[in-house]
C-alpha cells in the first residue's frame, strides 16, 4: 500500500476537506439554490394555474355576453315582429273602418238619392195626373162617369210611366 | 483550413522534435525535446524539508506532509467555493438568474434531476448533497488536473523538474479512499436510519438456521457473509477504479507528450475530460444507486445482490 502511495494522515485530511466542502456547500449552494429553485417552480405554477384559470374565467365571460346579446337580439326581433304585427293589424284596423264609413255614407247617398228621386216621381206622377186631368177637361169638354176618368187617368199614368222610364 | 494545416505542421514538427522523432533522425544520443516523464504513484511533498525526509525514509513519513496532490485538492476546493459564492450571492426567487448564477444553478438544476430519476422525488432532497458533493469534486479534481499549469509548475534540479508542485488529486490513492469511505458510511447511515436495525438483518441471516431448516440456514449464512464483504469491497472498487482511471490519463498523457509533443496530444485531453467527466458520474452515480439500495425494506429476500 505504501508504494501506491497510501498515507494514514492524507487520507483524514482528505476526509475533513471533503466533509467540510460537503457542510459549507450544503449550507451556501444546495439548500439556498434548491430552495430558490422550488419557489420559482411553484411560482411558475401558481401562475400557470392562474392563467389557466383567468382563461377560462374570460371563455365563461364571453360565453354569457354572447348569450346575452342574442337574447337581445331575440328580444328585439320579437319586438319588431310585434310592432309590425300591430302595424299591420292598426292598418287592418284603420281600412275597415275607412270602407265601413265610405260604405256607409255611399249607403246612405245611395238612399237618399233614391228617396229623392222617388219623391220626384211621386211629385212628378201628381203633377201629371193633376195635368192629366186638367188636359183631358180641357181637350174632352165633357163630363165622363167616374169609372171612365179613372181608366183615362191609369192608362195616362201608365204611358207617363213608360215615358218615366223611357227618360 | 489554416487552424487544420497548423495542427498538420505542428504534428510533423512534434513527430520530428519528439522521443520518436530524436531516436529516429538524430541518433542514439539525440536528446528528446521534452525530458523523459517520470511517474511516481505515490504523491510528492511540495516542501524542500519534507521531501528531504520522504527520500531518507523512501516512503511517506507518519506525519501530515503538504503533498501535491493535496495542495491540487485545496485548489479544486477553492475553486469550486469560489464559484458557488459567487454564483449565490444575487439568489432571489422572483428574479432571473443571469450571468454565473445561471450557470450555477443550471449545473445543480441538472444534477438535481438526474438525482430525481435515480432516488425519487422524496428521497432526492436527502441524497442530493452527497452525490452533488462528489461529483463536483471529482470533476473539479480531474478536470483543473489538465491545465498547463499543473505539469509544468515544479521545483528544479540539474535543469529538470524533480517535484511537481500540483498533481490532479484522482492520482492520490487517498483522495478516492477518502471519498469510498465517506460513500461506505453514508450508505451503511442511511441504510440504518431508514430501516432501524434490521437493515442488518441482510448480513446476519440466522432465521432459517434457527428454525431448524439447517442446510437453507447455511447458505442464508454464507449469503450475508457474501453481502457483507461486497459491502467492504465496494470501497476498494471505488477507490481503484477512480485512482485507476486519473492515474493512467495521467500517464497516458505524460507519454503522448513525450514521444509527439504539442498537437498530437489534443484528442489525449478531449479524451480525458470525457473520462473526468464519467469518472466523476460514476463514483456519484453509484454512490447514489448503493444508498438506494440499502434503503430497500429487504424483508424474506434472498440474494440481494450488490451490484
Amino acid at each position: 500500500m505504501a508504494e501506491l502511495g497510501f498515507h494514514w494522515p492524507s487520507l483524514i485530511v482528505y476526509l475533513l476537506n471533503f466533509t467540510l466542502l460537503l457542510v459549507i456547500l450544503y449550507l451556501v449552494a444546495y439548500k439556498p439554490i434548491l430552495r430558490v429553485l422550488d419557489q420559482r417552480s411553484n411560482n411558475i405554477r401558481e401562475s400557470l394555474e392562474q392563467a389557466e384559470r383567468a382563461q377560462k374565467e374570460a371563455a365563461e365571460r364571453q360565453a354569457q355576453f354572447e348569450r346575452q346579446l342574442a337574447e337581445a337580439r331575440r328580444g328585439t326581433q320579437a319586438q319588431l315582429e310585434e310592432a309590425q304585427k300591430r302595424i299591420t293589424q292598426y292598418e287592418q284596423q284603420q281600412k275597415e273602418r275607412a270602407d265601413q264609413i265610405v260604405g256607409e255614407e255611399l249607403n246612405r247617398a245611395r238612399s237618399e238619392i233614391q228617396r229623392e228621386r222617388d219623391m220626384a216621381v211621386e211629385e212628378l206622377r201628381a203633377q201629371f195626373g193633376d195635368l192629366a186631368i186638367t188636359a183631358a177637361e180641357r181637350v174632352v169638354r165633357r163630363s165622363l162617369d167616374s169609372t171612365a176618368h179613372r181608366e183615362i187617368i191609369d192608362e195616362v199614368l201608365r204611358e207617363g210611366g213608360a215615358l218615366d222610364r223611357r227618360r | 483550413m489554416i487552424v487544420l494545416a497548423g495542427a498538420f505542421v505542428l504534428l510533423i514538427v512534434g513527430f520530428v522534435m519528439g522521443a520518436i522523432g530524436s531516436k529516429l533522425f538524430g541518433g542514439e544520443e539525440a536528446e528528446p525535446f521534452i525530458p523523459r516523464p517520470e511517474v511516481h504513484l505515490p504523491p510528492q511533498a511540495v516542501l524542500a524539508a519534507d521531501a528531504e525526509e520522504v527520500e531518507a525514509a523512501h516512503k511517506l513519513p507518519g506525519r501530515f506532509i503538504l503533498t501535491n496532490t493535496l495542495l491540487s485538492s485545496w485548489i479544486a476546493t477553492a475553486v469550486l467555493l469560489v464559484l458557488f459564492f459567487f454564483g449565490t450571492r444575487g439568489l432571489r426567487a422572483d428574479k432571473a438568474p443571469r450571468g454565473i448564477q445561471n450557470f450555477v444553478e443550471g449545473i445543480i438544476s441538472a444534477m438535481y434531476s438526474f438525482v430525481e430519476g435515480v432516488a425519487g422525488r422524496e428521497n432526492a432532497r436527502r441524497f442530493f448533497p452527497l452525490f452533488a458533493t462528489i461529483f463536483l469534486f471529482v470533476l473539479f479534481n480531474a478536470w483543473l488536473g489538465l491545465l498547463p499549469v499543473y505539469p509544468s509548475l515544479g521545483f528544479k534540479e540539474h535543469g529538470e523538474i524533480v517535484r511537481h508542485l500540483l498533481r490532479p488529486a484522482g492520482t492520490d490513492l487517498n483522495m478516492p479512499l477518502a471519498l469510498a469511505i465517506v460513500s461506505f458510511v453514508f450508505v451503511e447511515f442511511w441504510g440504518v436510519r431508514t430501516l432501524g436495525l434490521g437493515y442488518l438483518g441482510k448480513f446476519f441471516r440466522f432465521g432459517n438456521l434457527l428454525r431448524g431448516q439447517i442446510f437453507q440456514g447455511f447458505i442464508d449464512i454464507f449469503v450475508g457473509i457474501l453481502e457483507l464483504l461486497s459491502e467492504f469491497i465496494r470501497i476498494v472498487s471505488f477507490t481503484f477504479r477512480l485512482f485507476g482511471n486519473m492515474t493512467a490519463g495521467e500517464i497516458l498523457l505524460l507519454v503522448t507528450a513525450f514521444l509527439i509533443p504539442f498537437a498530437f496530444a489534443l484528442p489525449f485531453y478531449g479524451l480525458e475530460l470525457l473520462v473526468g467527466f464519467i469518472q466523476a458520474l460514476i463514483f456519484s452515480g453509484l454512490t447514489l444507486v448503493f444508498v438506494v439500495l440499502a434503503i430497500q425494506p429487504h424483508e424474506g429476500e434472498e440474494g440481494h445482490g450488490g451490484h
